[in-house]
């Protein structure tokens, strides 16, 4: 095994066993805490000495959570809830759960009653974020928060910890960038392969991902690459199931940039200079954009996307549509049009996390494949 | 013979009574919003839970995107403006008022309730979040301003002086957005006014579903789900206020002289749980009416009801909404209701469109039976795509509903 490929069996093993990742932190006397998306403060939760742990549920049969939710929401809350009465998240200290879209409220409301032994602690963002009246708001959610878990193990809050930790995610969030960049340059991973990275860095203390996206930046950085792989961009809240992933390899397509919610959504934005860490932190997000659960009243992700392919000089753009995901299902008509009107193909491919039949998705991606 | 020449009378209703009333302020309603927009006023498209008072006191021209939405979907066209928003790329699993509303937005017409085209947006996402993605799509298609007050829903049973310092910084943001677009000037004493008549049309509004609560109720509780129109377009008008009040004294006849608007004989009890199926509120009604089932309590009857002294409390009234509140709040709120109007069983509307709405349901109202003792049962329906209801569905659970109220009363 060549040292890259034992670099990606590592983000493999890591994001295909969280498990074994949240039983290794507990084995070795670090609490987690579980984030649901799409945006949690982890840099809040690490300051603590915790480990913020990716909630993001898994391709799981629904049986125990149809006791909560109908069926019309969508599948990673749904699975969320299931895995979570199925005691997967057991050992967690607290879950946090933002209420970014109407399913996020539901699932929080759901979980005191289905998971009582993972006490959940809600964030609640504004939406309005530029509206100055915002500020106050979020440093008293955050509070909140940090109230939650101080509580945990009488640990008090420590804005200086919190200003390491935001310098461990800012660092983070470069790599992850790089890595991007780098791989729009030199496509030489697999779908899977790029997904392992991704995926990882939810089950992982970020300072220990850092080092090896770092590593593998190195790599890729001098990496040759053939330049024979069709280029796409994908877009939406998840595509990280391995079935829809190797369609892409199959199909000679390479994923060359994305506004995946699981995937870069997560680093564009860093926290900046602020009269203290937490400030910082209200600034990060009130600067966050571009996403289908925050509010934008000029919609401007439509031509962030566009502008994605443009910039990452893809052929087209792939919708990964989160069945029952409204947000997504209500941006998707716009972007959709935008793209038209740059004259960028476009395919949506609609999944869930009970999906195990590909073959629908295959004949559609090797057609658009074929287009492009 | 006699009997036909009965049959085809037409119907013509009293011009005093609260229903003929209510019914002239929605028809008022849209008229001058459409003769405003033609005198070249700008009108805009409101959220039915968006502080009404401060377009009251701007004196500007609203008209309620849900509202239609309902009186569209009742009138029998919600799938067909469904099928035009999917056919732009609209997914049929979203919100059907949403669906609706988009597809009016492009054809600009419908027979069953015309409205103007809007000017600009007032969102406020108290009720759900769908409401910020549907007027924001809006806003862009149409390329008009949107303005925005951000209601968070509240995880905690006390609205937070901080939640309610966010809601007032945007509340005065608003005024000032909209005196731009408007060229109207706010003025504080007439905010004053308005609050005063919201508060007296609310305090009527309550008056009027309090009457609930007496054995057999003096009215039909579906009626209820049809003036609530009133309570979202007109709270802050003397019209709406009156109407209500002249409401509450006909009910207070009815119990008087023992009559109801419940034109069958009252043999159960229920709580309905949601919104009306509005494509099939006929089969939907009937099905109660005909087994003697009266809906006596709906949440939608505090709902609407909005007390308060003064700014900061008519801000926590906005943050106190049925979706914005979390599990125990809106528990707590439906016992209230179901314990005081003498409620025997639960029927719970799992309304495809809405995700927030149905999202916690079955666990609140597994909570609101217990406490209350009472049987539950629940039924799939939308409030506006007729596709997503099963007559016999409905039918079965209604009966299943029926069976166990008569075996707990022990004379089945
Ligand atoms: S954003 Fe979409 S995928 Fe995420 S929780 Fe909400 S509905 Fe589900
Ligand atoms: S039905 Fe539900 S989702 Fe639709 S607008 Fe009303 S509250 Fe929002």
């Amino acid at each position: 095994m060549s040292n890259v490929d034992k670099l990606l069996a590592k983000f493999h093993e890591a994001a295909t066993n969280p498990k074994k990742q949240l039983d290794s932190y507990l084995k070795n006397g670090k609490k987690v805490i579980g984030c649901v998306p799409v945006y949690t403060p982890e840099e809040v939760i690490h300051s603590f000495g915790y480990v913020p742990f990716g909630v993001w549920g898994a391709d799981v049969q629904i049986k125990e959570a149809k006791r909560y939710f109908p069926a019309f929401i969508c599948s990673i809350m749904q699975s969320i809830l299931e895995l979570g009465i199925n005691g997967e998240y057991k050992g967690m200290s607290a879950i946090v759960i933002p209420s970014l879209c109407d399913s996020l409220k539901s699932v929080g409301q759901n979980w005191k009653y289905a998971v009582k032994d993972i006490p959940f602690i809600p964030m609640t963002y504004p939406q309005n974020r530029k509206c100055d009246s915002a500020k106050d708001f979020l440093n008293f959610t955050y509070g909140k928060v940090i109230k939650n878990l101080s509580d945990i193990d009488n640990i008090e809050f420590d804005d200086k910890k919190l200003a390491k930790s935001i310098e461990v995610y800012n660092k983070h969030n470069a790599a992850m960038r790089r890595f991007q960049k780098l791989l729009s340059e030199k496509p030489v991973l697999t779908a899977v392969e790029r997904k392992d990275v991704y995926k990882s860095a939810y089950f992982m203390l970020k300072e220990e991902h850092t080092d090896l996206v770092e590593e593998l930046n190195e790599y890729l950085a001098n990496a040759i690459y053939d330049g024979s792989k069709t280029r796409v961009v994908t877009s939406g809240i998840l595509a990280d199931n391995e079935n829809l992933l190797k369609i892409f390899d199959e199909n000679n397509l390479t994923i060359v940039a994305d506004d995946i919610a699981h995937e870069s959504r997560q680093y564009r934005t860093d926290a900046p200079q602020s009269n203290s860490a937490l400030d910082s932190l209200v600034e990060k997000f009130r600067n966050m954009d571009n996403c289908s659960v925050l509010f934008n009243k000029d919609k401007v992700r439509a031509n962030y996307v566009v502008n994605l392919a443009k910039e990452n000089n893809a052929a087209g753009v792939l919708m990964i549509m989160t069945k029952f995901c409204d947000p997504e299902e209500f941006d998707y008509v716009i972007i959709k049009k935008e793209l038209d009107n740059a004259d960028i193909p476009s395919l949506q491919v609609e999944i869930d996390r009970q999906m195990v039949n590909f073959e629908q998705a295959n004949t559609m991606i090797q057609a658009f494949g074929e287009v492009l | 013979m006699s009997e036909e020449v009965k049959k085809k009378k037409k119907y013509v209703p009293n011009p005093n009574s609260a229903k003929y009333k209510l019914g002239k302020i929605v028809e008022k309603h849209y008229k001058e919003a459409i003769e405003a927009k033609a005198n070249g006023e700008k009108i805009g498209w409101c959220a039915s839970n968006f502080p009404e008072e401060i377009c009251q006191t701007l004196g500007i021209k609203v008209v309620y995107p849900e509202n239609q939405a309902a009186a569209i979907a009742a009138r029998g066209a919600g799938e067909k403006l469904c099928n035009i928003a999917e056919a732009d790329g609209y997914s049929n699993d979203i919100c059907a008022y949403a669906r609706i509303s988009l597809a009016y937005a492009k054809i600009e017409s419908a027979p069953e309730q015309d409205m103007p085209q809007p000017d600009f947006m007032l969102c406020c996402n108290n009720i759900c979040n769908v409401m910020i993605k549907w007027y924001e799509n809006i806003a862009k298609e149409k390329n008009i301003p949107l303005i925005m007050i951000d209601i968070p829903f509240n995880p905690d049973k006390e609205v937070s002086k901080e939640q309610i310092a966010y809601v007032k910084g945007q509340f005065l943001e608003a005024i000032k957005q909209l005196e731009e677009i408007s060229g109207k000037k706010w003025n504080e004493n007439k905010f004053k006014e308005i609050m005063k008549i919201s508060n007296r049309t609310s305090k009527a509004w309550l008056e009027a579903t309090s009457y609930c609560a007496y054995k057999p109720s003096p009215l039909n509780g579906f009626d209820l789900l049809n003036h609530m129109a009133v309570a979202v377009c007109a709270r802050g008008t003397v019209e709406a206020a009156e109407a209500f009040e002249v409401l509450c004294k006909e009910y207070k006849e009815n119990v008087k002289e023992h009559k109801s608007t419940f034109r069958v004989e009252e043999k159960y009890r229920i709580m309905f749980e949601g919104i009306a199926v509005w494509p099939h509120l006929r089969v939907t009604s009937s099905g109660l009416k005909d087994r003697g089932m009266n809906m006596v309590a709906t949440v939608y009857a505090d709902a609407f009801g909005l007390l308060y002294d003064d700014l900061d409390g008519l801000i926590r009234c906005y943050c106190g909404v049925p979706n914005s509140v979390c599990l125990e709040s809106a528990r707590d709120t439906r016992i209230d209701v179901a314990k005081r109007t003498h409620a025997e069983g639960l029927l719970v509307h799992t309304n495809r469109s809405c995700k927030l709405w149905s999202g916690f349901m079955p666990e609140m109202s597994r909570q609101v039976a217990k406490a209350c003792d009472i049987p539950l049962t629940s039924f799939d329906g939308d409030q506006a795509d007729p596709r997503n209801f099963s007559e016999a569905q409905y039918e079965t659970r209604v009966e299943g509903l029926a069976e166990v109220i008569d075996s707990r009363k022990g004379d089945c």
